[in-house]
Formats: C-alpha cells, sequence, structure tokens
C-alpha cells in the first residue's frame, strides 16, 4: 500500500503535576501497520493515546497525521481516529446491535453500510447470541468485544485499542486479533496498548516498549529479539513465600512475579542452568522448573524489570 | 469484509458545515436518548410525582388557600420542577459519566461540541414536560384554578430550561472532580427550594438576599413562567427576560470553553 500518509508523536511530553507520565515520546506509524505499545502498570501508555485523541494535552511536543496538526486541530483528530478506552464502554442502556449502529453513525458512517458492516463484525466475532441482550445483562469479556466493534465498525485512519482483550475469551482473543489485522487492509493504522506480550509477538507489525514514561526500544517483534538469540529461558518455580536464592554467575537477568522466577540464560549454560535448578529444588524449596526458548516475554523482562503478567 | 469501501486510501478532508452538524446532532440524540432508555420512564415519574407533589404538599401548609395564592404557588411549582431537571439532574448524569469513564469516549468521537450540547438540551426539555404537565393538572385539580395560558408560555419554558440545563452542563463539565459536582448539586437542592424567591414573594427575605437574586436567574424564572400562566401577578417581566437572556449566553460561553479544554 502506498504510504500517503504517516502519523507521527514527535518529543510528546506529559505530566500530572509531579509525575512525568510520558518523557519525550517519539514514534512513527504507517498505513495499514499494526503496532503495540507495552510497558508495565502506569508506564504511560494510555496517557500517550489520550493526547492522540485529543483527550489530553501535550505539555511539549507534536502530534501529526499527514498534514493535519491533531494537537492543534482536536476536531481532526476525533474524525481521523477511533478510540477504545481502557474503561468499560457505556452501554448498559444499548444493545449491542444498536450501540455498534448509532456509533457508527456518530463517526460519519452511512446507514446501510454501517448497519452491514456491524453485523459483519458482530459474526466474525462470535456474538450474534448477545446482538439484542441490553448492555447491563453483558458479560465483561462480551462488553469488551462490544466495544471493539464500536472502536472499528467505522474506523478512523488511526484505531486506538487501549487494551482491547481485557477479560475475553482465548478462542475469541484470536478472532479479535483477525479483525485488528483486517484493519490494516481497510487503508487504516492500529495502535494497540497491550499488557500482553505473547499475543502482541503474533499480532504487531512493529512495537514499542514504554517504561517509567519513556520509550525504551522499538522495533519488529524479531528485532527485538535479535539480542536473546542465543538464548534461553529458565523459569523456577518457588515455594509460596520463599526468598528468592541467589543467582549463580550466569543469570543474564531475571524477574520475580509471586513464586515464579524467571531468567535468561546463555545456551552454552543449558547444563550449569539445570543443574542449579535441581540443587535449588532439593535445598532452596523450588518445587519445579523450566527450560524453553526465548520469547519476547523475555525481551520485555530485560527491558522493563517486569513479567507482562504481573498481577495488577 | 470490505464493506467500508477499499476506496479508504489516503487521508479524507476534515468534515464541517452545517450537513455534518445535522449528521452528528441526530446521532448524538439517538444515542442520548437510548442510553436513558431505563431510567427515562422512572425519572419521569420521579418528576411527576414531585410537580404533584409540591402543588400539593403547599396545600398542606396553607389552609383555605386564596385563588391568587393558588396560582402563585403551583406555578411555583412548576418552576422548580424545570430547575430541577436542568440543575441538578444533569449535572448528576454527567458526574456519573464521569465516575464510570464513559465520558473519554464520548467526548472521542467527532462531533461537534455544540451539537452535542443540543441533543443534551434537546433530551432534557423531553425529560421535564411531564413534570410540568403533571404540576399543572393537580393544580388545577386541588384548588380549582384556571390558568391564563399566554402565547408566552413556550419561550418562557424553553428559556427557563434551556437557561437552567446550560448552567448545570457548564458546571458539571468544569468541575474535574465528580464527587464535588454531586456535593455541590446536593446544595442547589437546598438553596433553591429553601433561599429562592419562587415560591414565595422577594420581600419575604432578609434585604442583601433579596437583592443577590435580582441577579441571580431563579427567581427571573419563576417570573416569566408565572407570567406567560397567569394574569397579573407577575410583574417587571420584560426585566427578566433580559437577564435570563443574559444568564443563557453566559452558560453557554462557558460551556464552549469548558468543553474545548484539554487538561
Ligand atoms: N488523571 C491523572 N492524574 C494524575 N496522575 C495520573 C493520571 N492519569 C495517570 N496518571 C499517572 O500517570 C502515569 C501513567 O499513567 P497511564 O495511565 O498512562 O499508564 P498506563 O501505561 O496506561 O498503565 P496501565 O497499564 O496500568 O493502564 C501513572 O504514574 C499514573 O499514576
Ligand atoms: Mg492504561
Amino acid at each position: 500500500m502506498a504510504d500517503d500518509w504517516v502519523f507521527r508523536t514527535v518529543d510528546v511530553s506529559k505530566a500530572y503535576g509531579e509525575t512525568t507520565a510520558n518523557d519525550r515520546i517519539s514514534i512513527e506509524v504507517h498505513p495499514g501497520e499494526v503496532y503495540g505499545l507495552l510497558g508495565p502498570n502506569g508506564a504511560g501508555k494510555s496517557t500517550l493515546v489520550k493526547q492522540i485523541i485529543g483527550l489530553l494535552k501535550p505539555d511539549s511536543g507534536s502530534i501529526t497525521l499527514g498534514p493535519f496538526d491533531l494537537v492543534d486541530d482536536p476536531d481532526a483528530a476525533r474524525q481521523l481516529c477511533s478510540y477504545l478506552p481502557q474503561a468499560q464502554m457505556p452501554i448498559e442502556s444499548f444493545k449491542i446491535r444498536e450501540a455498534v449502529h448509532v456509533t457508527g453513525l456518530i463517526r460519519g458512517g452511512e446507514d446501510a453500510a454501517v448497519r452491514r458492516r456491524g453485523e459483519e463484525l458482530i459474526a466474525a466475532l462470535q456474538l450474534g447470541e448477545w446482538a439484542g441482550t441490553l448492555g447491563a445483562k453483558l458479560s465483561g469479556g462480551v462488553r469488551r468485544l462490544t466495544g471493539f466493534i464500536m472502536a472499528t465498525v467505522w474506523p478512523g485512519k488511526i484505531v486506538i485499542l487501549d487494551e482491547p482483550t481485557n477479560d475475553v475469551d482465548p478462542l475469541r482473543r484470536r478472532l479479535l486479533w483477525e479483525q485488528v489485522r483486517q484493519l490494516g487492509s481497510l487503508g487504516a493504522a492500529v495502535i494497540l496498548v497491550t499488557h500482553n506480550v505473547m499475543e502482541a509477538e503474533k499480532s504487531v507489525d512493529r512495537l514499542a516498549v514504554i517504561n517509567e514514561g519513556r520509550l525504551i526500544a522499538e522495533g519488529t517483534p524479531s528485532s527485538l529479539k535479535a539480542e536473546d538469540r542465543g538464548r534461553l529461558r529458565l523459569e523456577l518455580m518457588l515455594e509460596p513465600g520463599a526468598p528468592t536464592p541467589d543467582l549463580p554467575e550466569f543469570v543474564r537477568h531475571d524477574a520475580r512475579v509471586g513464586n515464579n522466577l524467571v531468567m535468561v540464560i546463555d545456551e552454552a549454560s543449558a547444563t550449569a542452568g539445570i543443574e542449579w535448578s535441581q540443587r535449588m529444588m532439593e535445598s532452596a524449596g523450588a518445587e519445579e522448573y523450566a527450560l524453553a526458548a526465548t520469547t519476547l516475554e523475555d525481551v520485555y523482562i530485560r527491558l522493563t524489570g517486569h513479567t507482562s503478567e504481573e498481577p495488577r | 469484509m470490505t464493506t467500508v469501501a477499499d476506496s479508504r486510501v489516503g487521508l479524507p478532508p476534515k468534515r464541517a458545515g452545517v450537513g455534518h452538524w445535522l449528521a452528528g446532532f441526530r446521532a448524538m440524540l439517538r444515542w442520548e436518548i437510548t442510553n436513558m432508555r431505563l431510567l427515562l420512564p422512572i425519572t419521569m415519574m420521579v418528576q411527576l410525582l414531585s410537580g404533584a407533589g409540591l402543588v400539593i404538599g403547599f396545600g398542606l401548609l396553607i389552609s383555605d388557600m386564596p385563588e391568587q395564592v393558588a396560582l402563585f404557588l403551583s406555578t411555583g411549582a412548576v418552576v422548580i420542577t424545570l430547575i430541577l431537571v436542568g440543575v441538578v439532574m444533569g449535572p448528576q448524569l454527567v458526574a456519573q459519566q464521569k465516575l464510570d469513564g464513559s465520558y473519554d469516549f464520548m467526548w472521542s468521537l467527532p462531533v461537534p461540541r455544540s451539537a452535542s450540547t443540543c441533543a443534551w438540551l434537546v433530551l432534557n426539555v423531553f425529560i421535564a414536560i411531564p413534570g410540568m404537565v403533571g404540576a399543572l393538572l393537580v393544580a388545577m385539580w386541588r384548588y380549582d384554578v384556571s390558568f391564563a395560558v399566554s402565547w408566552l408560555v413556550l419561550p418562557a419554558i424553553l428559556l427557563t430550561l434551556v437557561c437552567g440545563t446550560l448552567l448545570g452542563y457548564a458546571m458539571a463539565h468544569s468541575i474535574p472532580k465528580p464527587e464535588i459536582t454531586q456535593l455541590l448539586t446536593q446544595f442547589l437542592i437546598f438553596a433553591i427550594f429553601g433561599f429562592s424567591p419562587i415560591s414565595y414573594p422577594a420581600e419575604n427575605l432578609p434585604g442583601w438576599l433579596a437583592e443577590l437574586h435580582e441577579y441571580l436567574p431563579f427567581a427571573h424564572m419563576a417570573n416569566v413562567v408565572r407570567d406567560a400562566l397567569t394574569d397579573g401577578i407577575a410583574v417587571d417581566v420584560g426585566r427578566s427576560y433580559i437577564v435570563l437572556v443574559a444568564w443563557t449566553l453566559l452558560a453557554a460561553g462557558l460551556s464552549g470553553l469548558v468543553l474545548g479544554r484539554r487538561k
């Protein structure tokens, strides 16, 4: 597809009082691209996307889409970008079908076409069973999916999805990712905020990792994994409450989530790693261990010091 | 899946103009009405009961009511129901949106702000009608009064509603913390019921407060509505219209400012 426009943030900074939520963030997104924003809780992801859609104003820096300056012209931002917020959608009094239809009309869609595409999306995400059910009676996951359809039934050029798969079951997550991919073929670009690194790895073209307000890495999933080539992930399950044991020299980096200790080691240290793990099981209260190929998750841990599944 | 035409290549021009405004207004009105669907019957019922209740309640305070007093009190009741819709119920709905997080979604939609505001006004007019009519009917039945309805009833009631609703709207949107908005509406109920010369003459108030109400909108709302529904009770109505129009413009301007504001 011809790149007839580019979306850019340049040095976007935003503080809430003392908290610097965004610190000179620059990204670039192209038509048809799915661009992931990853980072731990409080990293500043939602703050960034709220500035794109014109709900917040950057303290400094610029946000442009082609010739449009989205900071100076929030009306243009609202027309050109559609947005699924992280919070639940206000659809208690709406049947799924109605919420989708009215949102499409508000977004400037033509009646019959909005209806048609709405029905297609409802079918594609297997929500037909609830299409006529009031929002107040829907489960959290179905509401989330309805929100996704509302944001994409008449998509803008930039579709911003802030954690679209929260509460969604694994089957429908897959269906949702398929629809995310389809948006590209409609000429839109998708900015996807997510915690789920494993899913992001499969669904995004490029991604940025944000930590404490700063962009700390950017690239394709495989370019980000390049540094971890030739390395393995060693995972050790500790007994509840057991202290983190002293780590051997060959551990490149590590993170602990609950009772789970996740480490990255060189392939050459695999045997040593297994031996150490077995010793830990005998003496230091480890319950089991696993050795596996590294994934984007390990890159994420290296960059942020957190796993992506940490409890909220 | 190509119903959204493949021709969506390149950036569309920015939409503007009357057609865009009207389409946004219609779609937003549809949204607002559907959104109130579960609450609408109960809200209208509450309005109806409070209108009727006020009229009957005044009757319990004063036995053997002369017709002029009955007219004064029942028109006061009508005005109170109108004010409650705009200044109390409206802000509470906005505060609720801020609390449940749906506020961000609503303001991310590509509708001109003035179109959203107009949809909101129309919704409020709808909600206010049953309480108003209820209060009038109950007054006719209970006190056997007859109203002298003039053509001014339409501008008087619309102006009262629009002014009150815009004031509530500007207030709810400019206060960042919804909890504060909710507290403030509680205070307003108290201030409007107890300390505004709506269902009693301003002379009954201490001088400074009566003076203050010369400039606040509430007493003037009562005056124009009373003028449109009765003969010879209201005085100096022209001035009341001027004050109300000024407040309406002020509230509209303030709404325009706070709605466009990004933090
Ligand atoms: N309205 C606000 N007022 C003050 N501070 C805020 C506000 N919103 C966010 N913050 C702070 O700004 C920082 C970034 O928040 P943000 O919501 O952008 O994070 P996030 O990356 O979206 O996190 P999460 O994954 O939990 O959604 C956090 O430290 C947060 O506490
Ligand atoms: Mg967030």
